[in-house]
């Protein structure tokens, strides 16, 4: 296997965006409309999050307000990694007490990710209700955490990294699978 | 910013590191310092850890701000003072060092009359040394408090004035932010009696001057040090008063200053000696400001050489 393969294309990774825009709208945004908030966590949370907004707003003219996530505080695994996170901006322009917020990762997998933004959320109140949106589940899950609003399924083995890539970041949309031992850039 | 890796486990001089590196923390330390104004002022990234203050010589603002910062990143803490340790029955420093180390503690926050004192521990044990502070030689969080409280302010050290005024013979501030600031590319001053404001300065490129006239016209930032009384009874100056009335910033010479100086103390301040009341506690004063930024410097610090700290 090469060391990196095209796993998704740019026109699959817009139909998950679709799909899980539409989960949104049929759960907020329908029968009784109500508000609510999403908070990208960083880095590709983040762009995530923003596809899925401008598909809202092109859809039903709702705008949900955007948070941004840094995690880096909350994780498990501080001095066990070679190197340390890069902490990036947390901005949350609302209040997260009562306010429903939907989170935006862009791989769900051992959920250990998930678990450190549910903490940070908690920290700065008290939410409604939290629920996840991802763009991929990619299974190997270690903790009993699971997404409400899942693009699409990707079935790869333990060993193998999955990377998202958007325009917004880092060139081409898609997905692409790796194989770390031959595609040694640092930590990611 | 993204591909930077930081890599020490010890934070012990300004000198040692790199633009990068410094950068790297002040940005770092722009998160923490949103953790503090928080309903929730505290976070994880810590827990499990143990943090040994281990104050040699005595410290109040330092050591409350380097202890908060422990709490708001969940570590477990355990102080030493001078007092009360071993060091008084005869224990080399060294061998104390050894002992907290075979306790797992993980980092060691350090205050010691002798310049180095942090280094010959850091090179000798596995757990992470934070140098709060070593004679006359370094105090790194400090400097980058100011650091941090410059850019918050300026935007960015490039090009700025920066005057250091007062005992700068004595003083560990001083020699901490002549690095800082001259790596980040900001011009220093040095100002103060000749006495206490040695020439050879020069040699590192500091402008020397005994003048306060000189060293507020085109500051940009203004930092002045504490007067010591005791400096007074051996002779570097004659009086306190005279001091005031030369190199301290009061109404006569506050004239000279430019509107949008800062104006910077590392505290504590001896009222009307080195600085006025009204300009202490007035709008260019950054002084408090400069305390709470050391806490957000100090989370910051602690969690990047916590990461680096062998098990």
């Amino acid at each position: 296997m090469p060391a990196k393969r095209e796993v998704c294309n740019g026109s699959e990774v817009q139909a998950a965006i679709t799909r899980v825009a539409d989960a949104i709208i049929s759960e907020f945004l329908s029968d009784n409309p109500r508000e609510f908030a999403m908070i990208g966590i960083h880095r590709q949370g983040v762009p995530m999050a923003e596809r899925i907004i401008a598909k809202l707003e092109s859809r039903t003219g709702y705008r949900p307000q955007l948070a941004l996530l840094d995690i880096s505080m909350y994780r498990d695994d501080i001095g066990m990694r070679k190197s340390l996170p890069i902490i990036h901006a947390t901005t949350i322009p609302f209040d997260m007490n009562d306010t429903a917020v939907i989170l935006v990762d862009d791989v769900l997998s051992s959920g250990r990710t998930i678990r450190a933004a549910l903490d940070a959320v908690t920290d700065y109140g008290r939410p409604e209700l939290i629920r996840l949106a991802v763009l991929i589940d990619r299974g190997n899950r270690e903790f009993p955490i699971r997404a409400d609003y899942v693009g699409m399924k990707v079935d790869v083995s333990d060993d193998r990294k999955l990377a998202v890539e958007f325009n917004e970041n880092n060139g081409q949309d898609g997905v692409y699978e790796i194989d770390w031992k031959k595609y040694r850039r640092g930590d990611h | 910013m993204d591909n930077f890796k930081w890599t020490r486990k010890d934070l012990l001089s300004l000198y040692d590191l790199e633009a990068e590196e410094i950068e790297h923390i002040l940005d770092t330390a722009e998160e923490f310092k949103k953790v503090s104004q928080r309903n929730v002022k505290k976070v994880p990234a810590l827990r499990g850890k143990t943090v040994v203050n281990f104050f040699v010589e005595p410290s109040t603002r330092t050591r409350m701000s380097f202890e908060l910062a422990e709490q708001r990143l969940s570590a477990d803490i355990i102080n030493i003072n001078a007092n009360s340790s071993s060091l008084k029955k005869g224990e080399t420093l060294l061998d104390t060092a050894r002992n907290i180390e075979a306790l797992q503690a993980d980092l060691i926050v350090m205050r010691h009359s002798a310049p180095g004192a942090q280094s010959l521990i850091a090179k000798n044990i596995r757990c992470g040394v934070l140098n709060a502070g070593d004679g006359a030689h370094s105090h790194p969080t400090q400097a980058l408090l100011d650091l941090f409280t410059i850019r918050e302010k300026k935007g960015s050290l490039k090009g700025l004035k920066v005057s250091i005024i007062g005992d700068i013979l004595h003083s560990r501030v001083a020699r901490s932010d002549v690095w800082g600031l001259i790596k980040l590319g900001a011009e220093v001053t040095f100002a103060g009696p000749a006495t206490l404001v040695p020439k050879e300065f020069e040699n590192i490129g500091v402008r020397v001057c005994h003048n306060l006239k000189d060293a507020l016209v085109d500051a940009d930032v203004v930092n002045l040090l504490r007067i010591q009384h005791e400096r007074q009874k051996r002779g570097f100056f004659p009086s306190t008063n005279e001091y005031a009335k030369f190199f301290g910033l009061n109404e006569a010479s506050r004239k000279y200053l430019k509107p949008d100086a800062l104006v910077m103390h590392p505290g504590p301040i001896n009222r009307d000696v080195e600085l006025d009341s009204a300009i202490a506690d007035g709008p260019q004063s950054v002084i408090l400001e400069q305390v709470t930024n050391g806490l957000a410097v100090r989370m910051a610090v602690l969690f990047l050489v916590s990461g680096c700290v062998e098990k």
